[in-house]
Protein backbone atom coordinates (compact mmCIF):
# COMPACT_ATOMS: atom_id res chain seq x y z
CA UNK A 1 0.00 0.00 0.00
CA UNK A 2 2.68 2.63 0.74
CA UNK A 3 4.09 2.15 -2.76
CA UNK A 4 0.68 2.61 -4.25
CA UNK A 5 0.08 5.73 -2.16
CA UNK A 6 3.42 7.22 -3.18
CA UNK A 7 2.84 6.50 -6.81
CA UNK A 8 -0.47 8.37 -6.74
CA UNK A 9 0.65 11.55 -5.01
CA UNK A 10 -0.19 14.62 -7.12
CA UNK A 11 2.86 15.47 -9.16
CA UNK A 12 2.06 17.74 -12.04
CA UNK A 13 -0.25 20.56 -13.02
CA UNK A 14 -3.42 19.58 -14.78
CA UNK A 15 -3.03 19.31 -18.53
CA UNK A 16 -6.34 21.02 -19.00
CA UNK A 17 -9.15 19.14 -17.30
CA UNK A 18 -10.53 22.18 -15.52
CA UNK A 19 -6.99 23.51 -15.44
CA UNK A 20 -7.19 24.23 -11.74
CA UNK A 21 -5.31 21.58 -9.89
CA UNK A 22 -2.73 18.84 -9.93
CA UNK A 23 -3.60 15.44 -11.34
CA UNK A 24 -2.46 12.05 -10.15
CA UNK A 25 -0.32 9.92 -12.40
CA UNK A 26 -2.17 7.16 -14.18
CA UNK A 27 -3.10 4.39 -11.80
CA UNK A 28 -1.39 1.12 -12.55
CA UNK A 29 -3.90 -1.60 -13.20
CA UNK A 30 -4.14 -3.50 -9.94
CA UNK A 31 -3.69 -7.21 -9.84
CA UNK A 32 -7.22 -8.45 -9.34
CA UNK A 33 -6.78 -12.03 -10.60
CA UNK A 34 -7.89 -13.48 -7.26
CA UNK A 35 -10.82 -11.12 -7.15
CA UNK A 36 -11.91 -12.13 -10.65
CA UNK A 37 -12.03 -15.71 -9.38
CA UNK A 38 -14.23 -14.53 -6.51
CA UNK A 39 -16.46 -12.78 -9.04
CA UNK A 40 -16.90 -15.96 -11.07
CA UNK A 41 -18.52 -17.52 -8.01
CA UNK A 42 -21.18 -14.81 -7.77
CA UNK A 43 -24.56 -16.23 -8.73
CA UNK A 44 -25.56 -14.34 -11.90
CA UNK A 45 -29.18 -14.34 -10.74
CA UNK A 46 -28.71 -13.24 -7.15
CA UNK A 47 -29.80 -9.65 -7.85
CA UNK A 48 -33.05 -10.97 -9.36
CA UNK A 49 -33.92 -12.55 -6.02
CA UNK A 50 -32.79 -9.56 -3.98
CA UNK A 51 -35.92 -7.67 -3.04
CA UNK A 52 -36.12 -5.02 -0.34
CA UNK A 53 -38.73 -2.69 1.02
CA UNK A 54 -38.38 1.00 0.29
CA UNK A 55 -36.57 2.72 3.11
CA UNK A 56 -35.74 6.31 3.76
CA UNK B 1 -5.49 24.78 16.03
CA UNK B 2 -9.26 25.37 16.21
CA UNK B 3 -11.57 22.37 16.20
CA UNK B 4 -13.67 21.94 13.06
CA UNK B 5 -16.80 24.08 13.23
CA UNK B 6 -19.28 21.45 12.12
CA UNK B 7 -20.04 18.09 13.72
CA UNK B 8 -21.41 15.24 11.66
CA UNK B 9 -22.67 11.68 11.66
CA UNK B 10 -24.00 9.03 9.29
CA UNK B 11 -27.11 6.85 9.44
CA UNK B 12 -26.95 3.90 7.08
CA UNK B 13 -29.80 1.56 6.19
CA UNK B 14 -28.56 -1.86 5.20
CA UNK B 15 -30.00 -4.32 2.70
CA UNK B 16 -30.56 -7.84 4.01
CA UNK B 17 -31.05 -11.24 2.37
CA UNK B 18 -30.78 -14.87 3.32
CA UNK B 19 -29.69 -17.92 1.31
CA UNK B 20 -32.97 -19.76 1.47
CA UNK B 21 -35.70 -21.03 -0.78
CA UNK B 22 -38.70 -18.78 -1.21
CA UNK B 23 -39.38 -15.22 -0.25
CA UNK B 24 -37.51 -13.58 2.59
CA UNK B 25 -39.44 -11.58 5.18
CA UNK B 26 -37.01 -8.67 5.32
CA UNK B 27 -38.69 -7.14 8.36
CA UNK B 28 -38.31 -10.35 10.37
CA UNK B 29 -34.73 -10.69 9.17
CA UNK B 30 -33.92 -7.12 10.10
CA UNK B 31 -35.39 -7.54 13.59
CA UNK B 32 -33.53 -10.82 14.07
CA UNK B 33 -30.28 -9.29 12.89
CA UNK B 34 -30.39 -6.38 15.32
CA UNK B 35 -31.40 -8.72 18.15
CA UNK B 36 -28.40 -10.93 17.44
CA UNK B 37 -26.04 -8.10 18.40
CA UNK B 38 -23.48 -9.21 20.93
CA UNK B 39 -22.02 -5.80 21.67
CA UNK B 40 -22.86 -4.46 25.12
CA UNK B 41 -25.60 -1.88 24.97
CA UNK B 42 -28.94 -0.75 26.27
CA UNK B 43 -32.02 -2.24 24.64
CA UNK B 44 -35.36 -0.65 23.85
CA UNK B 45 -34.98 2.58 25.75
CA UNK B 46 -34.96 5.00 22.81
CA UNK B 47 -37.10 8.02 23.60
CA UNK B 48 -39.42 8.53 20.61
CA UNK B 49 -41.48 11.13 22.46
CA UNK B 50 -39.13 13.94 21.54
CA UNK B 51 -38.99 13.15 17.81
CA UNK B 52 -41.09 15.04 15.31
CA UNK B 53 -40.41 14.24 11.65
CA UNK B 54 -43.28 16.55 10.62
CA UNK B 55 -41.48 19.73 11.71
CA UNK B 56 -40.30 21.71 8.67
CA UNK B 57 -37.28 24.05 8.49
CA UNK B 58 -39.39 26.54 6.58
CA UNK B 59 -41.24 27.38 9.76
CA UNK B 60 -44.29 25.14 9.74
CA UNK B 61 -45.37 21.64 10.64
CA UNK B 62 -46.73 19.44 7.85
CA UNK B 63 -50.01 17.65 8.49
CA UNK B 64 -48.73 14.38 7.13
CA UNK B 65 -45.78 12.82 5.37
CA UNK B 66 -46.31 11.05 2.06
CA UNK B 67 -45.17 7.88 3.77
CA UNK B 68 -47.71 8.10 6.60
CA UNK B 69 -50.23 5.85 4.81
CA UNK B 70 -47.57 3.22 4.09
CA UNK B 71 -46.34 3.47 7.65
CA UNK B 72 -49.87 2.86 8.95
CA UNK B 73 -50.09 -0.25 6.74
CA UNK B 74 -46.74 -1.51 7.97
CA UNK B 75 -47.80 -0.79 11.53
CA UNK B 76 -50.92 -2.95 11.00
CA UNK B 77 -48.81 -5.75 9.47
CA UNK B 78 -46.29 -5.53 12.27
CA UNK B 79 -49.09 -5.81 14.83
CA UNK B 80 -49.49 -9.44 13.64
CA UNK B 81 -45.92 -10.32 14.56
CA UNK B 82 -46.52 -11.11 18.21
CA UNK B 83 -43.84 -8.62 19.12
CA UNK B 84 -44.34 -5.26 20.77
CA UNK B 85 -43.47 -2.14 18.78
CA UNK B 86 -40.43 -1.72 21.03
CA UNK B 87 -39.34 -5.28 20.22
CA UNK B 88 -39.87 -4.68 16.51
CA UNK B 89 -37.73 -1.56 16.62
CA UNK B 90 -35.24 -3.29 18.94
CA UNK B 91 -33.38 -0.06 19.56
CA UNK B 92 -29.91 -0.61 20.85
CA UNK B 93 -27.72 2.18 22.19
CA UNK B 94 -24.14 0.99 22.12
CA UNK B 95 -21.18 1.68 24.34
CA UNK B 96 -19.50 3.52 21.46
CA UNK B 97 -22.32 6.06 21.44
CA UNK B 98 -23.94 4.66 18.27
CA UNK B 99 -27.57 3.72 17.70
CA UNK B 100 -28.43 0.42 16.01
CA UNK B 101 -32.03 -0.59 15.31
CA UNK B 102 -34.59 -1.92 12.87
CA UNK B 103 -35.86 1.02 10.84
CA UNK B 104 -39.02 -0.52 9.31
CA UNK B 105 -37.37 -3.13 7.15
CA UNK B 106 -33.69 -2.34 7.30
CA UNK B 107 -31.08 -2.67 10.00
CA UNK B 108 -29.84 0.87 10.51
CA UNK B 109 -26.51 1.82 12.01
CA UNK B 110 -26.15 5.43 13.16
CA UNK B 111 -22.64 6.53 14.01
CA UNK B 112 -22.14 8.62 17.10
CA UNK B 113 -21.61 12.33 16.56
CA UNK B 114 -18.06 12.99 15.32
CA UNK B 115 -16.04 16.18 15.08
CA UNK B 116 -13.23 14.90 12.87
CA UNK B 117 -13.22 12.88 9.68
CA UNK B 118 -10.84 10.37 11.24
CA UNK B 119 -13.43 9.70 13.94
CA UNK B 120 -16.19 9.37 11.39
CA UNK B 121 -14.28 6.90 9.21
CA UNK B 122 -13.40 4.81 12.24
CA UNK B 123 -17.02 4.73 13.39
CA UNK B 124 -18.45 4.08 9.94
CA UNK B 125 -16.15 1.09 9.59
CA UNK B 126 -16.88 0.08 13.20
CA UNK B 127 -20.52 -0.14 12.13
CA UNK B 128 -19.52 -2.54 9.35
CA UNK B 129 -17.69 -4.70 11.91
CA UNK B 130 -20.72 -4.74 14.20
CA UNK B 131 -23.09 -5.60 11.35
CA UNK B 132 -20.81 -8.38 10.11
CA UNK B 133 -20.64 -9.84 13.61
CA UNK B 134 -24.45 -9.83 13.75
CA UNK B 135 -24.70 -11.56 10.36
CA UNK B 136 -22.22 -14.21 11.48
CA UNK B 137 -24.12 -14.80 14.71
CA UNK B 138 -27.50 -15.01 12.98
CA UNK B 139 -26.14 -17.25 10.21
CA UNK B 140 -24.75 -19.66 12.79
CA UNK B 141 -27.98 -19.65 14.79
CA UNK B 142 -30.12 -20.37 11.74
CA UNK B 143 -27.59 -22.40 9.73
CA UNK B 144 -28.25 -20.38 6.61
CA UNK B 145 -26.14 -17.52 5.34
CA UNK B 146 -27.44 -14.04 6.10
CA UNK B 147 -26.15 -11.50 3.60
CA UNK B 148 -25.84 -7.79 4.30
CA UNK B 149 -25.35 -5.09 1.68
CA UNK B 150 -24.22 -1.52 2.32
CA UNK B 151 -25.88 -0.15 -0.80
CA UNK B 152 -29.00 1.81 -1.68
CA UNK B 153 -31.21 -0.21 -4.00
CA UNK B 154 -32.63 -3.59 -4.96
CA UNK B 155 -32.55 -2.55 -8.67
CA UNK B 156 -36.36 -2.60 -8.71
CA UNK B 157 -37.02 0.90 -7.43
CA UNK B 158 -36.83 0.14 -3.72
CA UNK B 159 -34.24 2.52 -2.37
CA UNK B 160 -32.95 2.97 1.15
CA UNK B 161 -30.67 5.64 2.44
CA UNK B 162 -27.36 6.63 3.85
CA UNK B 163 -28.22 9.93 5.47
CA UNK B 164 -25.72 12.52 6.59
CA UNK B 165 -26.24 14.90 9.48
CA UNK B 166 -24.44 18.19 9.94
CA UNK B 167 -24.92 20.33 13.04
CA UNK B 168 -25.02 24.02 12.18
CA UNK B 169 -25.69 27.29 13.97
CA UNK B 170 -29.34 28.25 13.69
CA UNK B 171 -28.24 31.76 12.79
CA UNK B 172 -27.57 30.59 9.22
CA UNK B 173 -30.87 31.42 7.48
CA UNK B 174 -32.56 28.38 5.98
CA UNK B 175 -33.24 30.07 2.63
CA UNK B 176 -29.53 30.74 2.07
CA UNK B 177 -28.62 27.23 3.16
CA UNK B 178 -31.20 25.51 0.97
CA UNK B 179 -30.35 27.58 -2.09
CA UNK B 180 -26.58 27.40 -1.78
CA UNK B 181 -26.38 23.65 -1.14
CA UNK B 182 -28.54 22.57 -4.07
CA UNK B 183 -25.94 22.73 -6.86
CA UNK B 184 -23.26 21.33 -4.57
CA UNK B 185 -25.30 18.27 -3.65
CA UNK B 186 -26.39 17.61 -7.23
CA UNK B 187 -22.81 17.72 -8.52
CA UNK B 188 -20.83 16.07 -5.73
CA UNK B 189 -21.99 12.68 -7.02
CA UNK B 190 -19.07 12.83 -9.47
CA UNK B 191 -16.88 11.76 -6.55
CA UNK B 192 -19.41 10.58 -3.94
CA UNK B 193 -21.46 8.24 -6.15
CA UNK B 194 -21.19 4.52 -5.44
CA UNK B 195 -21.99 3.50 -9.04
CA UNK B 196 -24.92 1.39 -10.22
CA UNK B 197 -25.51 -1.06 -13.06
CA UNK B 198 -29.18 -0.16 -13.52
CA UNK B 199 -31.45 2.70 -14.39
CA UNK B 200 -34.48 2.87 -12.10
CA UNK B 201 -37.57 4.89 -11.32
CA UNK B 202 -39.10 5.36 -7.88
CA UNK B 203 -41.04 2.11 -8.18
CA UNK B 204 -39.40 -0.03 -10.84
CA UNK B 205 -36.41 -1.21 -12.84
CA UNK B 206 -36.19 0.81 -16.06
CA UNK B 207 -33.24 -0.48 -18.06
CA UNK B 208 -29.76 -1.92 -17.88
CA UNK B 209 -26.88 0.52 -17.96
CA UNK B 210 -24.27 2.11 -15.76
CA UNK B 211 -24.60 5.34 -13.82
CA UNK B 212 -22.28 6.91 -11.28
CA UNK B 213 -24.73 7.15 -8.35
CA UNK B 214 -27.16 4.73 -6.72
CA UNK B 215 -29.64 7.28 -5.36
CA UNK B 216 -29.97 9.80 -8.19
CA UNK B 217 -32.95 8.01 -9.74
CA UNK B 218 -35.09 8.66 -6.67
CA UNK B 219 -35.49 12.43 -6.26
CA UNK B 220 -38.43 14.40 -7.57
CA UNK B 221 -38.80 17.49 -5.34
CA UNK B 222 -36.51 20.44 -4.69
CA UNK B 223 -37.40 20.75 -1.00
CA UNK B 224 -39.68 18.83 1.33
CA UNK B 225 -39.81 17.09 4.65
CA UNK B 226 -40.38 13.66 3.06
CA UNK B 227 -37.78 10.92 2.95
CA UNK B 228 -39.47 7.82 1.49
CA UNK B 229 -41.60 9.00 -1.41
CA UNK B 230 -41.08 11.88 -3.81
CA UNK B 231 -37.82 12.53 -2.05
CA UNK B 232 -36.37 16.04 -2.13
CA UNK B 233 -32.85 17.19 -3.01
CA UNK B 234 -33.01 19.37 0.11
CA UNK B 235 -34.68 17.71 3.07
CA UNK B 236 -36.43 20.22 5.31
CA UNK B 237 -36.92 18.05 8.39
CA UNK B 238 -36.39 20.25 11.42
CA UNK B 239 -35.18 17.98 14.18
CA UNK B 240 -31.96 19.50 15.47
CA UNK B 241 -31.43 17.00 18.30
CA UNK B 242 -29.87 20.01 19.98
CA UNK B 243 -31.02 23.33 21.44
CA UNK B 244 -33.45 24.44 18.70
CA UNK B 245 -32.90 28.11 19.35
CA UNK B 246 -29.17 27.77 18.64
CA UNK B 247 -28.76 24.88 16.22
CA UNK B 248 -30.16 23.24 13.15
CA UNK B 249 -29.33 19.82 11.77
CA UNK B 250 -28.86 19.71 8.00
CA UNK B 251 -30.19 16.28 7.05
CA UNK B 252 -28.80 15.19 3.67
CA UNK B 253 -30.71 12.26 2.19
CA UNK B 254 -29.53 12.08 -1.41
CA UNK B 255 -26.08 10.57 -0.88
CA UNK B 256 -25.01 7.01 -1.58
CA UNK B 257 -23.65 4.58 0.99
CA UNK B 258 -19.94 4.44 0.26
CA UNK B 259 -17.74 1.41 0.72
CA UNK B 260 -14.58 3.39 0.03
CA UNK B 261 -13.54 5.34 3.13
CA UNK B 262 -11.83 7.86 0.85
CA UNK B 263 -15.21 8.53 -0.82
CA UNK B 264 -16.97 8.78 2.55
CA UNK B 265 -14.33 11.21 3.74
CA UNK B 266 -14.58 13.34 0.60
CA UNK B 267 -18.40 13.30 0.66
CA UNK B 268 -18.78 14.32 4.29
CA UNK B 269 -15.67 16.46 4.51
CA UNK B 270 -16.40 18.64 1.48
CA UNK B 271 -20.04 19.02 2.49
CA UNK B 272 -19.00 20.14 5.97
CA UNK B 273 -16.52 22.61 4.50
CA UNK B 274 -19.06 24.08 2.10
CA UNK B 275 -21.45 24.47 5.04
CA UNK B 276 -18.69 26.17 7.00
CA UNK B 277 -18.08 28.57 4.11
CA UNK B 278 -21.78 29.31 4.08
CA UNK B 279 -21.82 30.00 7.81
CA UNK B 280 -18.91 32.40 7.38
CA UNK B 281 -20.51 34.24 4.46
CA UNK B 282 -24.17 33.33 3.86
CA UNK B 283 -24.56 35.94 1.13
CA UNK B 284 -21.81 34.75 -1.19
CA UNK B 285 -23.08 33.83 -4.64
CA UNK B 286 -22.90 30.12 -5.41
CA UNK B 287 -23.71 28.41 -8.73
CA UNK B 288 -27.42 27.94 -9.36
CA UNK B 289 -28.58 25.15 -11.62
CA UNK B 290 -31.21 25.85 -14.25
CA UNK B 291 -32.84 22.44 -13.76
CA UNK B 292 -31.61 20.75 -10.59
CA UNK B 293 -34.09 17.87 -10.60
CA UNK B 294 -33.27 17.00 -14.20
CA UNK B 295 -29.53 17.52 -13.68
CA UNK B 296 -29.33 14.99 -10.85
CA UNK B 297 -30.09 11.87 -12.94
CA UNK B 298 -28.63 13.41 -16.10
CA UNK B 299 -25.23 13.83 -14.45
CA UNK B 300 -25.45 10.37 -12.94
CA UNK B 301 -26.32 8.73 -16.27
CA UNK B 302 -23.97 10.70 -18.53
CA UNK B 303 -21.92 8.11 -20.41
CA UNK B 304 -19.47 10.74 -21.65
CA UNK B 305 -18.38 11.54 -18.07
CA UNK B 306 -18.18 15.20 -19.06
CA UNK B 307 -21.27 15.94 -16.91
CA UNK B 308 -22.45 18.97 -18.83
CA UNK B 309 -25.36 20.93 -17.38
CA UNK B 310 -26.97 24.33 -17.49
CA UNK B 311 -26.75 27.04 -14.88
CA UNK B 312 -29.35 29.75 -14.42
CA UNK B 313 -29.90 31.93 -17.49
CA UNK B 314 -29.04 28.88 -19.58
CA UNK B 315 -25.30 29.27 -19.05
CA UNK B 316 -23.48 26.07 -20.07
CA UNK B 317 -21.27 24.51 -17.44
CA UNK B 318 -20.24 21.14 -16.03
CA UNK B 319 -20.52 19.38 -12.69
CA UNK B 320 -16.77 19.72 -12.30
CA UNK B 321 -16.85 23.48 -12.88
CA UNK B 322 -19.58 23.78 -10.28
CA UNK B 323 -17.44 21.83 -7.83
CA UNK B 324 -14.44 24.07 -8.56
CA UNK B 325 -16.60 27.08 -7.67
CA UNK B 326 -17.48 25.58 -4.29
CA UNK B 327 -13.88 24.60 -3.71
CA UNK B 328 -12.83 28.21 -4.34
CA UNK B 329 -15.40 29.43 -1.81
CA UNK B 330 -14.01 27.00 0.76
CA UNK B 331 -10.47 28.22 0.14
CA UNK B 332 -11.58 31.84 0.36
CA UNK B 333 -13.64 31.53 3.52
CA UNK B 334 -12.78 28.53 5.68
CA UNK B 335 -10.06 28.39 8.30
CA UNK B 336 -8.21 25.38 6.99
CA UNK B 337 -5.84 25.20 9.92
CA UNK B 338 -6.86 21.72 11.02
CA UNK B 339 -4.50 19.32 9.21
CA UNK B 340 -7.25 16.98 8.08
CA UNK B 341 -9.13 19.85 6.44
CA UNK B 342 -6.06 21.04 4.55
CA UNK B 343 -5.38 17.49 3.37
CA UNK B 344 -9.00 17.08 2.38
CA UNK B 345 -8.95 20.19 0.21
CA UNK B 346 -5.84 18.90 -1.56
CA UNK B 347 -7.57 15.56 -2.20
CA UNK B 348 -10.71 17.32 -3.42
CA UNK B 349 -8.67 19.34 -5.92
CA UNK B 350 -6.78 16.30 -7.11
CA UNK B 351 -9.91 14.23 -7.59
CA UNK B 352 -11.60 16.97 -9.61
CA UNK B 353 -8.53 17.32 -11.80
CA UNK B 354 -8.23 13.54 -12.17
CA UNK B 355 -11.89 13.19 -13.14
CA UNK B 356 -11.43 15.86 -15.77
CA UNK B 357 -8.32 14.20 -17.16
CA UNK B 358 -9.55 10.58 -17.07
CA UNK B 359 -11.99 9.14 -14.55
CA UNK B 360 -10.01 5.89 -14.49
CA UNK B 361 -7.30 7.70 -12.53
CA UNK B 362 -9.69 7.58 -9.58
CA UNK B 363 -10.25 3.83 -9.55
CA UNK B 364 -8.01 3.58 -6.48
CA UNK B 365 -10.15 5.98 -4.42
CA UNK B 366 -13.77 6.38 -5.55
CA UNK B 367 -16.46 3.72 -5.45
CA UNK B 368 -18.02 4.28 -8.84
CA UNK B 369 -14.73 4.27 -10.69
CA UNK B 370 -13.44 1.23 -8.78
CA UNK B 371 -16.66 -0.68 -9.37
CA UNK B 372 -16.89 0.27 -13.04
CA UNK B 373 -13.28 -0.69 -13.77
CA UNK B 374 -13.55 -4.01 -11.94
CA UNK B 375 -16.86 -5.06 -13.44
CA UNK B 376 -15.84 -4.02 -16.96
CA UNK B 377 -12.67 -6.10 -16.61
CA UNK B 378 -14.70 -9.11 -15.57
CA UNK B 379 -17.32 -8.43 -18.23
CA UNK B 380 -14.66 -8.37 -20.95
CA UNK B 381 -13.03 -11.56 -19.69
CA UNK B 382 -16.35 -13.41 -19.48
CA UNK B 383 -17.88 -11.76 -22.56
CA UNK B 384 -20.99 -10.70 -20.67
CA UNK B 385 -23.39 -8.45 -22.59
CA UNK B 386 -24.35 -5.09 -21.08
CA UNK B 387 -27.93 -6.18 -20.45
CA UNK B 388 -27.03 -9.30 -18.49
CA UNK B 389 -28.38 -9.37 -14.90
CA UNK B 390 -25.03 -10.77 -13.75
CA UNK B 391 -23.77 -7.17 -13.76
CA UNK B 392 -26.33 -6.24 -11.12
CA UNK B 393 -25.38 -9.29 -9.08
CA UNK B 394 -21.73 -8.20 -9.21
CA UNK B 395 -22.78 -4.65 -8.34
CA UNK B 396 -24.61 -6.01 -5.30
CA UNK B 397 -21.62 -8.09 -4.31
CA UNK B 398 -19.39 -5.01 -4.39
CA UNK B 399 -21.39 -3.82 -1.36
CA UNK B 400 -21.48 -7.12 0.52
CA UNK B 401 -20.51 -6.77 4.16
CA UNK B 402 -18.36 -9.87 4.30
CA UNK B 403 -14.60 -9.51 4.31
CA UNK B 404 -14.03 -12.80 2.51
CA UNK B 405 -16.78 -12.42 -0.10
CA UNK B 406 -17.47 -8.72 -0.68
CA UNK B 407 -15.87 -7.31 -3.81
CA UNK B 408 -14.99 -3.93 -2.34
CA UNK B 409 -13.14 -5.64 0.49
CA UNK B 410 -11.45 -7.78 -2.15
CA UNK B 411 -10.16 -4.62 -3.82
CA UNK B 412 -8.78 -3.42 -0.50
CA UNK B 413 -7.14 -6.79 0.11
CA UNK B 414 -5.53 -6.75 -3.31
CA UNK B 415 -3.98 -3.35 -2.57
CA UNK B 416 -6.06 -1.61 -5.20
CA UNK B 417 -7.54 1.04 -2.90
CA UNK B 418 -5.83 4.00 -1.25
CA UNK B 419 -6.71 5.54 2.10
CA UNK B 420 -7.77 2.29 3.67
CA UNK B 421 -8.40 3.24 7.29
CA UNK B 422 -6.32 2.07 10.18
CA UNK B 423 -8.03 -1.10 11.32
CA UNK B 424 -6.86 -0.47 14.89
CA UNK B 425 -8.89 2.74 15.00
CA UNK B 426 -12.05 1.12 13.63
CA UNK B 427 -11.78 -1.86 15.98
CA UNK B 428 -11.33 0.54 18.87
CA UNK B 429 -14.38 2.47 17.67
CA UNK B 430 -16.49 -0.69 18.02
CA UNK B 431 -16.06 -0.32 21.78
CA UNK B 432 -15.33 3.34 22.42
CA UNK B 433 -17.12 6.61 21.65
CA UNK B 434 -15.39 9.62 20.09
CA UNK B 435 -13.78 11.62 22.88
CA UNK B 436 -14.45 14.96 21.22
CA UNK B 437 -18.27 15.04 21.20
CA UNK B 438 -21.23 14.54 23.51
CA UNK B 439 -21.37 10.93 22.26
CA UNK B 440 -18.66 10.30 24.84
CA UNK B 441 -21.16 10.93 27.65
CA UNK B 442 -23.76 8.64 26.07
CA UNK B 443 -21.26 5.88 25.36
CA UNK B 444 -19.64 5.99 28.78
CA UNK B 445 -23.03 5.97 30.53
CA UNK B 446 -23.92 2.85 28.52
CA UNK B 447 -20.59 1.24 29.40
CA UNK B 448 -20.78 2.04 33.11
CA UNK B 449 -24.46 2.22 34.02
CA UNK B 450 -26.39 0.26 31.38
CA UNK B 451 -28.75 -1.23 33.95
CA UNK B 452 -29.73 2.19 35.24
CA UNK B 453 -30.53 3.83 31.89
CA UNK B 454 -34.23 4.60 31.62
CA UNK B 455 -34.22 6.37 28.26
CA UNK B 456 -31.83 7.75 25.69
CA UNK B 457 -31.92 10.12 22.73
CA UNK B 458 -29.26 12.01 20.83
CA UNK B 459 -29.79 15.03 23.06
CA UNK B 460 -30.42 13.48 26.46
CA UNK B 461 -30.01 10.43 28.59
CA UNK B 462 -31.97 9.57 31.73
CA UNK B 463 -30.71 7.26 34.43
CA UNK B 464 -32.29 5.88 37.57
CA UNK B 465 -30.72 7.46 40.64
CA UNK B 466 -31.22 6.39 44.23
CA UNK B 467 -33.92 8.97 44.77
CA UNK B 468 -35.39 9.36 41.30
CA UNK B 469 -34.51 9.78 37.63
CA UNK B 470 -31.43 11.80 36.68
CA UNK B 471 -31.77 13.44 33.29
CA UNK B 472 -28.59 14.59 31.59
CA UNK B 473 -29.36 17.13 28.91
CA UNK B 474 -26.92 17.03 26.00
CA UNK B 475 -28.80 19.73 24.08
CA UNK B 476 -26.00 22.28 24.36
CA UNK B 477 -23.00 20.05 24.86
CA UNK B 478 -20.75 21.02 21.95
CA UNK B 479 -18.01 23.26 23.36
CA UNK B 480 -14.78 21.22 23.71
CA UNK B 481 -14.04 22.44 27.24
CA UNK B 482 -17.55 21.54 28.40
CA UNK B 483 -17.29 18.09 26.85
CA UNK B 484 -14.03 17.59 28.73
CA UNK B 485 -15.76 18.57 31.97
CA UNK B 486 -18.66 16.16 31.37
CA UNK B 487 -16.23 13.42 30.39
CA UNK B 488 -14.23 13.87 33.60
CA UNK B 489 -17.38 13.63 35.73
CA UNK B 490 -18.65 10.54 33.89
CA UNK B 491 -15.22 8.89 34.04
CA UNK B 492 -15.01 9.48 37.79
CA UNK B 493 -18.59 8.46 38.56
CA UNK B 494 -19.04 5.23 40.49
CA UNK B 495 -22.84 5.32 40.59
CA UNK B 496 -25.49 7.22 38.59
CA UNK B 497 -25.92 9.48 41.60
CA UNK B 498 -22.45 10.84 40.93
CA UNK B 499 -23.84 12.31 37.69
CA UNK B 500 -26.28 14.55 39.51
CA UNK B 501 -23.87 17.46 39.27
CA UNK B 502 -24.26 17.35 35.48
CA UNK B 503 -28.03 17.11 35.71
CA UNK B 504 -28.02 20.39 37.64
CA UNK B 505 -26.09 22.26 34.95
CA UNK B 506 -28.59 24.63 33.32
CA UNK B 507 -28.90 24.13 29.58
Amino acid sequence: MPDQAQKTRPTAPSPGGGGEGPVSPKVDKPNVEELLKRMRKVDPDQAKRYRQRTGQ
Amino acid sequence: MTPPLIQFGLETEIGIARDTEGEVDVVAESIALVRSATQPGVWMCWDYESEDPHADMRGFRVQELRQDADEANYFAQDAQRELSQAEIKSDLVLGNGARFYNDHAHPEYCTPECSTLAELLAHDRAGEHILMACAKELSEQSRTTVRLYKNNTDFCGHSYGCHENYLLPRSLPWEYLAQAMQAFLVTRQVFAGAGKFALEAEDRFVAAGFQIAQRSDFFSELQSVDTMQRRPIINTRDEPHANPSLYRRFHVILGDANMSPFATRLKVGTTALVLEALVRDPKRKYPRLAHPLAALPAVSRDQTFRWELRLQDDVPSTALEVQWAYLKAVKDLCHLDHPEQAELVTDWETVLADLAADYRRCRDRLDWTAKLALVREFQAAQKIPDEHPWLQSLDLEYHRLDASEGLYYGLEQSGAMRHVPDETASLQAVQHPPASTRAYVRGKCVQKFAGAILSAQWDHITLQGSDGPIKLSLLDLFAPEEILHYAAVVDAARTPDDLKALANVPS
